[in-house]
């Protein structure tokens, strides 16, 4: 047996590849005279971030699905503290307990199937969770302002822990490491290239009252380049046709930008700049995690549709 | 009327409160007050506080007398003799383990919110409010007050201010005076015997003596009006309940 698997030592490779790059770019800027101090911070990030994931991967299925269902937990808990939900427990625990059972899920075996994961179950763990939440003001025989904390709790527990959950299920596949490792991969190169690309060639703003920095020629630019990642990472998933190659594409391009608008809304409603501050030069772990929440049950999707997980 | 404009009217306006300490520091997360509910720290101050119980119960004997006295549920004060470091804990200890993380035991500022590990331990374990004695006592004393208007908070407060040095009781601050009158929170006076002996100022490590807590009849001052007299008339009436539960008879 190998000690590593090939698609997860290209990716490896990819990302040394790509850090070093940069690295010797930025390097140059500064040379040049040019103030590069926080994007210094965020190269700084990657360099810790980047081989975290690459180690937990490779350790395999149970460290990566509770590696994930840690940083669903870390998400929950920045939005709580955003929204204010955290001061009232009853909700938190909740949703906490939603987090784990879907850890737990994820790692059990479907009792019909014998497959990893009970998929069945997974996909109904909102049914159960809503009627938790929406049972907690009964059970506390409370009524005031509880619709606020029950609605902030669904939304917490759907978009962090349930969509979020999707990338752990997918730890599952038989391809678990084509999968994932082009999900990060892309999703964080569709950021880079809208940034970019809005930097480069930015003039019409996307959506001014919801992100005023992202521009419409960042986000085309973002789509161009996401949509010719499944053929450069084709390696991914040898499997896939022209259709899952097309729809892999659009998931990261058009879903991630839709993932990263939609956190900044939450925070523009909230009246914060960053979800959090856990990562130096990156912000939050929900500010990094945005378009991911939102690819990851697409992406699930598409696969389990055309190819089944195993 | 358009229906973008009247969107926030159309529902009841939803009230954002988040978190005060997002971009603080641990150290400076720690020595702030009021803390921001974290559950990580109940559930270290939980254990902790098993602990410490366990700890009282086997090595000290702990016994606790009137504790039926304590009004859980509302807000009160507990006021006590200082002799040791012992005094916090024990009485943190008389109270119900599920309403310790309101119940704040006022520390000097300027002793136990020092740098990290005493700040981690005054407030993760203690649940300390960080008291400001020398420069700004009257801004502390504001803050307890904000604090008692909140139903089911507890104080704790040692009104000579420091521990005895010999173990003869000491004055009672009139600070207490200037929290409590003309206010309706009940004040508990408490006599903790066996503290001095087991662990006095300047020990490092307690000696197995018994300790017994006195939890006394609680007084309420909302008939008295502001002026430095009257405080220092509470503080000197509070400082007699306090000694008069100390048992006269030696054993």
């Amino acid at each position: 047996m190998e000690m590593v698997d090939p698609v997860l030592g290209r990716y490896a490779l990819v990302a040394i590849g790509l850090l070093v790059v940069a690295g010797f770019i930025l390097l140059g800027m500064r040379l040049a005279g040019k103030n590069v101090a926080s994007i210094w911070q965020t190269y700084r990030g990657w360099l810790i971030m980047a081989p975290l994931l690459l180690i937990t991967l490779w350790a395999g299925r149970v460290p990566t699905i509770l590696g994930l269902g840690l940083l669903s937990m870390l998400g929950f808990r920045e939005f709580a503290r955003a929204t204010g939900l955290h001061r009232h427990w009853w909700y938190t625990v909740s949703v906490y307990i939603g987090i784990v059972s879907l850890c737990v899920l994820e790692l059990m075996t479907d009792p019909r199937t014998g497959m990893a994961g009970w998929y069945g179950m997974f996909m109904a763990t909102p049914v159960f969770m809503i009627a938790l939440l929406v049972t907690v003001p009964v059970l506390r025989n409370k009524a005031e302002g509880q619709l606020q904390l029950v609605s902030l709790s669904i939304v917490g527990f759907i978009y962090m822990g349930w969509m979020f959950g999707h990338l752990a299920f997918l730890a599952n596949s038989t391809n678990a490491y084509g999968y994932l490792l082009y999900l990060f991969f892309a999703v964080q190169l569709n950021d880079v290239a809208a940034f970019t690309f809005g930097k480069l060639f930015g003039r019409h703003k996307l959506r001014n009252n919801v992100s005023p920095n992202k521009t419409l020629e960042g986000s085309l630019g973002a789509l161009a380049v996401s949509m010719c990642m499944p053929w450069l990472l084709h390696f991914s998933f040898p499997h896939f046709g022209l259709i899952e190659l097309l729809l892999s594409g659009a998931i990261v391009g058009i879903g991630g930008q839709l993932g990263d608008l939609t956190i900044s809304a939450i925070k523009r409603d909230l009246g914060v700049k960053d979800m959090g501050s856990l990562i130096p030069g990156h912000g939050g772990i929900l500010d990094r995690l945005d378009s991911l929440i939102f690819t990851a049950p697409l992406f699930f999707h598409m696969v389990r549709w055309f190819h089944d997980l195993y | 009327m358009t229906s973008t404009e009247n969107e926030a009217e159309d529902v009841r306006e939803w009230q954002y409160e988040p978190a005060k300490d997002q971009n603080q520091s641990l150290t400076e997360l720690l020595q702030g007050f009021p803390r921001e509910p974290h559950l990580w720290m109940y559930a270290l101050r939980t254990s902790a506080a098993l602990i410490i119980r366990s700890w009282m119960k086997l090595y000290h004997r702990f016994e606790i007398r009137g504790k039926e006295r304590l009004p859980i549920g509302k807000s009160f004060i507990m006021v006590a003799n200082h002799q040791s470091h012992l005094d916090t804990l024990c009485l943190v200890s008389a109270i119900p383990l599920r309403n310790i993380h309101r119940a704040f035991p006022a520390a000097a500022a300027d002793y136990f919110f020092k740098g990290l590990p005493s700040s981690a331990f005054s407030s993760i374990v203690v649940n300390g409010l960080p008291f400001k004695r020398q420069a700004r006592g009257a801004e502390s004393l504001v803050l307890c007050r904000e604090l008692l208007r909140n139903k089911g908070n507890i104080l704790i407060i040692f009104p000579e201010g420091t521990r005895t040095t010999d173990g003869s009781p000491g004055v009672f601050k009139p600070g207490i005076g200037l929290l409590c009158s003309g206010t309706d929170i009940p004040i508990i006076p408490c006599y903790l015997e066996g503290a001095y002996e087991s662990l006095p100022k300047g020990a490092w490590f307690p000696k197995p003596s018994k300790l017994i807590l006195h939890i006394g009849e609680s007084r309420v001052y909302d008939d008295n009006d502001a002026g430095r007299e009257t405080f220092q008339h509470i503080a000197s009436d509070l400082e007699d309940a306090v000694f008069s539960l100390k048992p006269t008879l030696l054993k």
